[in-house]
């Protein structure tokens, strides 16, 4: 069945060749043509995003938001200056494929970036690199830059058009948080990364308060393919809401762990398989099925369905960012609420006092109830807290921190209900 | 105010800043905070207040934003800590992968405990995933990405480090 899987086709295509990272292993894969041909027939900005909305590619950050669709949001008439922000942040626990992204393809991202740019009438855009990728990443992701601006592929009068788009590398210094849209734009602008209130929302006010688009690594280096092989080639993969290929990060308990990527729609167990099954032949237990912020799924449930939007949304969680967390069967759920809980508790940016003070409570709540001086009153407070937090704060961290919590306690409670002493 | 309180930021970064400065609309100052402190820490180890001082002294800005900034992101150190900064990821991947075990045999390696320094290591129980998950347990030495650690993984890197000196 694997065998049919069609794998690493798009974002890790320079991973067939022992240079993945190089100018001439992109350019030997067609890279740069579609910006080329761009710049060349000065196309029109509607029609790329036009291209780009027929697609249907969704957003990779996590949301899933159509990008085209985002795009359009950008008045095209208005001669504001505007900006696009590659979220090269990546800090959703489990999520490991921009780093790679980063580190073997990082051209394709600037051709994305140059493309989006273009097609929002943006002169100035960014790549906020999280400031722990200042190593190994970040030297992958200049070299490229400097490359493709000694091409002049970037830069003043690119290819001799009339064209200028400036394309600028930034870097963070430890915040989770900085991965929410509006709090990178803060950062960006040198300041604590607290969320804005929306709206306004960014294509309207975003960052320096000009108009602005925000999209994922993911999602910026999928887009020069997708011109140029077009909106029905990739939506002839995947299915009808999730078209296309997506980056899967498959780590914990299984023999080979890794970045895949996948059509959508693809059966969690042929993904499964190709992470080379669950480690020491143990059963599997519990799968999170898109980074630590999506509600956990149990092992007979997730076995039945396939990796695309829908799917794992009627299944009651998300796809989020890809990130799939594998657990076998003698995996402790308690402990894996725990360190969910925990790094929650030391992320909240404070602003809101719903999540500053929920995130605390769960954590202790669990820390209590793992020291064996938990109360049933304890998990009752616990199922009652997802509630008070979500929805109830400027961004979507408080529902991030949530949303595990009731469905840990949902599927495990048997487990939770143990760490209480038989009261007599 | 004695000599040793002011601290002048060296000529070289102040180039670097001013250069990185280019990326942003004229007049705009604080976004180069951030990467000004990398290199003020990189060159001092740890961020004081007179780092801080001199950092809104150049940007000509209130030292409020940059200790605000220094202060927010967790990379920034603002005590003193060890040569070397070792931060091992406890998070949800990291852990099933038996990240809590490296942590506490680096702990006995070093004789330090987590989140204090020798004259030589800092060891940090890093809280936050540092996306290398399908590589767990990992741990970053001074930027450098380490993964699938094993104890003999983290002896080799002890000692390469200790050769280094
Ligand atoms: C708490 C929080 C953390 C986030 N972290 C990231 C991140 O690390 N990387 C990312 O691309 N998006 C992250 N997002 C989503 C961004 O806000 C934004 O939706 C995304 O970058 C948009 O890009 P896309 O439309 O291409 O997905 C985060 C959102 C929240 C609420
Ligand atoms: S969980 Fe450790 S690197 Fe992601």
């Amino acid at each position: 069945m694997k065998n049919n899987i069609r794998i690493n086709e798009l974002c890790f295509s320079t991973l067939s060749s022992n240079n993945p990272n190089s100018l001439e292993t992109y350019l030997s894969q067609g890279g740069y043509s579609t910006w080329k041909k761009i710049v060349n027939d000065f196309t029109d900005k509607q029609e790329i995003i036009d291209l780009v909305v027929k697609s249907g590619l969704r957003g990779r950050g996590g949301a899933g938001f159509s990008t085209g669709k985002k795009w359009s949001f950008i008045n095209l008439e208005s001669d504001e200056i505007k900006y696009l922000v590659c979220n090269a942040d990546e800090s959703e626990p489990g999520t490991c494929k921009d780093r790679d992204i980063l580190r073997y393809n990082p051209h394709a991202v600037i051709e994305g970036m140059l493309i989006a740019s273009y097609a929002i009438g943006a002169n100035v855009s960014y790549c906020y690199l999280r400031g722990e990728f200042m190593g190994e990443v970040y030297k992958n992701f200049k070299q490229a830059l400097n490359e493709a601006y000694s091409n002049n592929f970037v830069g003043n009068n690119i290819l001799g058009s009339e064209i200028n788009i400036e394309l600028h590398d930034l870097i963070g210094a430890g915040a989770y948080i900085v991965g929410e849209e509006t709090a990178m734009l803060e950062s960006i602008e040198g300041k604590k990364g607290f969320p804005r209130y929306k709206p306004p929302f960014p294509a309207i006010k975003g960052l320096f308060n000009s108009p602005t688009i925000i999209n994922n690594v993911e999602t910026l280096a999928s887009i020069p393919k997708i011109i140029s092989n077009g909106p029905i080639w990739f939506n002839s993969i995947g299915t009808k809401d999730s078209p296309g290929f997506k980056c899967f990060s498959v780590s914990g308990h299984v023999n080979k762990p890794g970045n895949y990527e996948v059509p959508l729609g693809t059966p969690f167990k042929d993904l499964l398989e190709l992470a080379g099954g669950v480690k020491n032949n143990k059963k599997i237990k519990a799968v999170i099925p898109g980074g630590s912020s999506v509600p956990v799924l149990p092992g007979n449930i997730i076995m039945n369905i396939n990796m695309d939007y829908e799917s794992i949304a009627n299944a009651g969680s998300l796809l989020g960012s890809g990130a799939v967390i594998i657990m076998d069967e003698n995996t402790n759920m308690v402990k894996v609420l725990h360190r969910i809980a925990r790094f929650y508790y030391s992320e909240s940016c404070g602003q809101c006092t719903p999540c500053r003070e929920g995130t605390g409570w769960m954590y202790k709540i669990i820390d209590k109830l793992l020291s064996g001086k938990g109360s049933l009153k304890d998990i009752e407070t616990l199922e009652s807290l997802p509630n008070m937090i979500a929805s109830s704060t400027i961004c979507a961290f408080g529902d991030a921190a949530a949303m595990p919590v009731e469905s840990f306690i949902k599927y495990y409670k048997n487990e939770f209900l143990n760490y209480i002493k038989n009261e007599d | 105010m004695k000599d040793k309180d002011l601290y002048n930021i060296p000529s070289e970064a102040c180039t670097k800043i001013n250069e990185w400065l280019l990326k942003f609309p004229d007049g705009e100052k604080k976004p180069a905070i951030i990467y000004a402190l990398h290199l003020i820490q990189k060159e001092n180890k740890y961020i004081k207040s007179k780092h801080v001082d001199a950092l809104a002294n150049l940007l000509n800005l209130k030292k409020i934003d940059v200790y605000e900034v220094a202060s927010f992101y967790s990379m920034f150190e603002l005590e003193k800590v060890g040569k070397h900064t070792i931060s091992v990821c406890t998070n949800v991947s990291c852990m099933l992968k038996g990240s809590d075990e490296i942590l506490a045999y680096l702990e006995r390696k070093l004789k330090i405990k987590v989140g204090t320094s020798s004259d030589e290591y800092f060891l940090k129980d890093e809280r936050e995933c540092l996306a290398a998950c399908c590589g767990a347990p990992m741990m970053q030495v001074d930027h450098r990405y380490y993964e699938n650690l094993t104890k003999e993984k983290v002896d080799k890197i002890i000692r390469d480090i200790e050769n280094e000196k």
